[in-house]
């Protein structure tokens, strides 16, 4: 079942020599148990196309729906992890979790047994009190995804989540969002992750969609069909790794007109 | 004489200047002129200590008097605190959030913050006068009205600027997962600009302190006396009573440092969780390395951020004009600042003649029922006027001459700033206006009535700059000087190529902020009369405004408000026209990053 439908998506900003082209006629869709990464290069509108399905903005022309409804503000059902974990450093770990819940309203007692239930599911169990300057960079990320999951989204839209931490931090996090997404009793049915990272994407993604340079389009939308636990060294994941690669170095610089392939391709 | 001595026992800070001016000091010429201002309350405080010595019990009988007087002075201030917060919280709120708001809100305060607000307090005097039945209402509802004026727009500022430096990602946050209304305000915007409000606070307090003492001694000039501890200064000071004006200075350096101790202290340190950068940043390891207490960090961190806020608050209005202005760009760069130069200078010359052109008209059409005296003194307004700027300019040229040596020193040497700061820091907090009855009474048999008017107006100016310019030599990329220093730059070279370029703009915004000062101090600096036998008269734009609201029978209202507008038009003229303008050149051409 498809949850959200990105239909001939154009993006352009008012710039200083007119208006800039961000993306031009983007059209995916994202089913239920989709595991979809956007990737390519930084700069590309990776960003701003999780903006428009989220509903914090607005594309300039075509549309995004989520459950058959076009998206035209924010939108319930989907939650957002940040790049910059966005906390509020006045708040303590079980307030910022408690951040998204309140906003619908829920009594006191609810909302205290969801927060301890996301605080324990992200293994923050004991910093309860902690505020986000007292963690470290791994820990707030984790602060960042308790609030996300405890508002039960339906959609979980990561932008860069682990750009922010060191390579090991990353690495342990990752292997624990699979943990958590394998975890059927858990929230969203279907994640989209904004990564510039072609390994971090393949490791965790189901499906790669492939955009171009500015103004972005899509250069493909891979299948990632390698089993679980993906093994980086093995050389069907660094056979992938190439053509994503060599997808997003060949395909579409500013120069070049929008290639026929148009859309959605699956490729695999 | 005795009062003399009691200039200042409470001034040990000037000293290290003295100490620190001949060993780093380019300006020779500057440290003699430093040292002679060092020496004079260096020995008036020795004459103090005997004084107070020989007649302590006498002393202590003028405690009680005093406490009274200085807890009249807390409650006005306390009272206009407390509508200066309601104010800055919707204004700020509202200009931060409503886009059509802002681009009216914004300048508006621009120019209400650079008016001289205490050339105000007559006309609030009379308005409020009007207003109220009785004078003691009225009269206490100005000064609570002035000090406001003094404590709410840095407030608002701060307020509006903690909204608007939001981190993107975190209003998203807030969007993404429907923060509206109430919640929004509780959860994220209101503790988003607690650690601003409390900075922006003690230096209202401060400022509020500086303004309360000088209005009540403005209110000695007339029947209508403020109750409060300038008064009672200005009162024992005029009576040569040393005994009743120590006690007074004892009373109010208590009241502010235990207001110091019990609550801005523990509310700055609480502030701190506020801030939004979670990582450590620089400000912290400024406390850490230097090991002085944290106040001295967070007073720097306060002034470092104080002069980012003064360069979003000059350079925001005007960023339209600049962009529209710096477009062409002409080839030659030297040419275009020539130009820019001549017809800055023409504008200057044309909006001046503008100016006197229409005061002039404006008061040929309503001064047929002005009385001839005072007709003529209003035609001399535009003299006065460049009088009192001649004063002002010589009072920033001496602090200049303080701060900049007093500055590189304090920076230079980890020691100097370890003990020379938090005296600086003390003496700065003290409002210099509890000292001007002193200068007044005290001072002028030994110098002239010219030198204390530049002496008082020094007061109101040189901690700005002061502060300004330390912050700016802070803010110098090490790398930078040691790139210096490794080609060899040393001295007068190195103070020219290096140190004062990157200070530039640091100092331009501290002599913005320290002619507001100045401007501000000429109300009391020219003109004090207690009684017939002591007044201080110097002719200026000051004493016209005080002048016009002592005369009897509302004769003079005509002159104050000729003598406010001339002072308030040449104000926002001067800032417009060449402060402005030198501070865009400064950042664009010495900006680091």
């Amino acid at each position: 079942m498809v949850i959200i439908r990105v239909e001939h998506v154009d993006k352009s900003f008012a710039g200083r020599h007119g208006n800039i082209s961000i993306m031009q006629d983007i059209s995916f869709d994202v089913a239920d148990s989709d595991f979809v990464a956007l990737v390519g290069p930084s700069g590309c509108g990776k960003s701003t196309m999780l903006r428009l399905i989220q509903g914090l903005d607005r594309p300039t022309s075509g549309k995004v729906e989520f459950r058959d409804k076009p998206v035209t503000s924010v939108v319930t059902g989907m939650a957002m992890v940040f790049q910059s974990f966005a906390l509020c450093p006045w708040l303590t770990v079980s307030q910022n979790v408690a951040f998204g819940i309140e906003a619908l309203g829920w009594a006191p007692d609810r909302i205290k047994a969801q927060v301890d239930r996301y605080v324990s599911v992200t293994g923050l169990d004991g910093f309860q009190e902690a505020y986000p300057r007292e963690l470290s960079g791994g820990m707030r990320q984790r602060v960042g995804l308790a609030r996300a999951l405890a508002v039960e989204p339906s959609v979980l839209l990561m932008d860069e989540p682990f750009s922010a931490l060191d390579p090991l931090t990353a690495e342990s996090l990752r292997e624990e969002i699979l943990q958590l997404w394998r975890d059927p009793s858990l929230p969203p049915d279907a994640v989209i992750l904004v990564s510039h990272n072609i390994e971090e994407a393949i490791q965790l993604a189901d499906r790669i969609i492939v955009l171009s340079r500015r103004p972005a389009h899509v250069l493909a939308d891979v299948h990632v069909d390698l089993p679980r636990p993906r093994d980086r060294k093995s050389s069907a994941f660094y056979d992938l790794t190439d053509r994503v690669y060599s997808l997003i170095t060949e395909g579409g610089g500013p120069t070049t007109a929008p290639p026929v392939t148009n859309g959605a391709t699956a490729s695999q | 004489m005795a009062e003399g001595g009691t200039i200042r026992p409470d001034d040990p800070g000037s000293a290290a200047a003295g100490r620190g001016a001949p060993k780093t000091t380019p300006l020779p010429g500057a440290a003699r002129a430093a040292a002679l201002y060092i020496a004079i309350p260096v020995l008036a405080t020795a004459f103090a200590v005997a004084t107070v010595g020989l007649s302590f019990g006498n002393f202590a009988s003028y405690l009680p008097t005093a406490a009274v007087d200085v807890f009249y002075s807390f409650l006005r201030m306390s009272a206009a605190y407390a509508l200066s917060l309601g104010f800055a919280l919707a204004y700020g709120y509202y200009a931060a959030t409503h886009h059509t708001g802002e681009r009216v809100m914004i300048p508006i305060l621009d120019i209400l913050q650079s008016i001289p607000i205490l050339g105000f307090f007559p006309i609030a005097l009379v308005v409020f006068a009007s207003l109220t039945p009785g004078s003691w209402p009225g009269v206490n509802l100005a000064s609570i009205f002035l000090i406001f004026t003094s404590m709410a727009w840095n407030m608002v500022f701060g307020i509006y600027e903690s909204l608007k430096t939001l981190p993107e990602e975190l209003r998203e946050a807030a969007a993404t997962f429907r923060l509206r209304g109430v919640l929004l305000f509780r959860r994220v915007l209101f503790p988003a600009t607690i650690n601003r409000l409390v900075y922006n606070s003690v230096l209202s307090w401060t400022a509020g302190w500086f303004f309360l003492v000088e209005a009540e001694i403005f209110s000695t000039n007339s029947n209508q006396v403020l109750p409060g501890i300038g008064s009672y200064l200005s009162f024992s000071a005029s009576a040569h009573n040393t005994d009743a004006f120590l006690a007074g200075i004892l009373v109010l350096v208590m009241v502010i440092a235990i207001l110091d101790f019990v609550v801005w202290r523990p509310m700055g340190k609480w502030a701190e969780r506020f801030r939004y950068d979670t990582s450590p940043s620089g400000d912290v390891e400024l406390i850490a390395t230097s090991d002085t207490p944290s106040r001295l960090g967070r007073v720097t961190a306060y002034v470092r951020r104080g002069v980012r806020t003064a360069r979003t608050r000059i350079t925001t209005p005007l960023v339209q004009v600049a962009a529209i202005a710096t477009r062409p760009v002409v080839s030659s760069e030297r040419r275009r600042s020539a130009l820019s130069y001549i017809g800055m200078g023409t504008i200057l010359v044309v909006g001046w003649l503008m100016l006197i052109a229409i005061t002039v008209a404006v008061f040929d059409v309503f001064s047929a029922p002005i009385l001839p005296g005072i007709r003529v003194q209003i035609e001399h307004l535009p003299l006065a006027m460049g009088a009192s700027t001649l004063r002002v300019v010589a009072a920033y040229a001496i602090c200049l001459a303080i701060s900049l040596p007093l500055a590189i020193f304090l920076s230079r040497s980890e020691r100097a700033a370890r003990y020379g700061m938090p005296t600086v820091e003390v003496i700065a907090s003290f409002p210099a206006t509890a000292l001007f009855p002193v200068i007044i009474f005290g001072l002028i048999p030994f110098i002239s009535p010219e030198g204390a008017a530049v002496l008082m107006l020094m007061t109101g100016m040189l901690w700005y700059l002061f502060f300004n310019v330390l912050s700016g030599i802070r803010g110098l990329p090490p790398d930078l000087d040691e790139a210096g220093r490794s080609f060899g730059l040393k001295g007068w070279k190195r103070f020219t190529q290096i140190v004062l370029p990157g200070v530039f703009p640091a100092l331009i915004t501290g002599s913005i902020t320290a002619f507001g000062g100045g401007w501000n101090t000429l109300i009391v600096a020219e003109y004090l009369s207690v009684n017939p036998h002591q007044t201080l008269n110097l002719f200026g734009i000051g004493q016209a405004i005080d002048i016009g609201y002592a005369l009897p029978n509302h004769t003079g209202y005509p002159l104050m408000v000729a003598a406010l507008l001339t002072l308030i038009a040449t104000v926002v003229a001067i800032n417009e026209l060449i402060w402005k303008p030198l501070y865009r050149k400064a950042v664009e051409k010495y900006r680091y990053d």
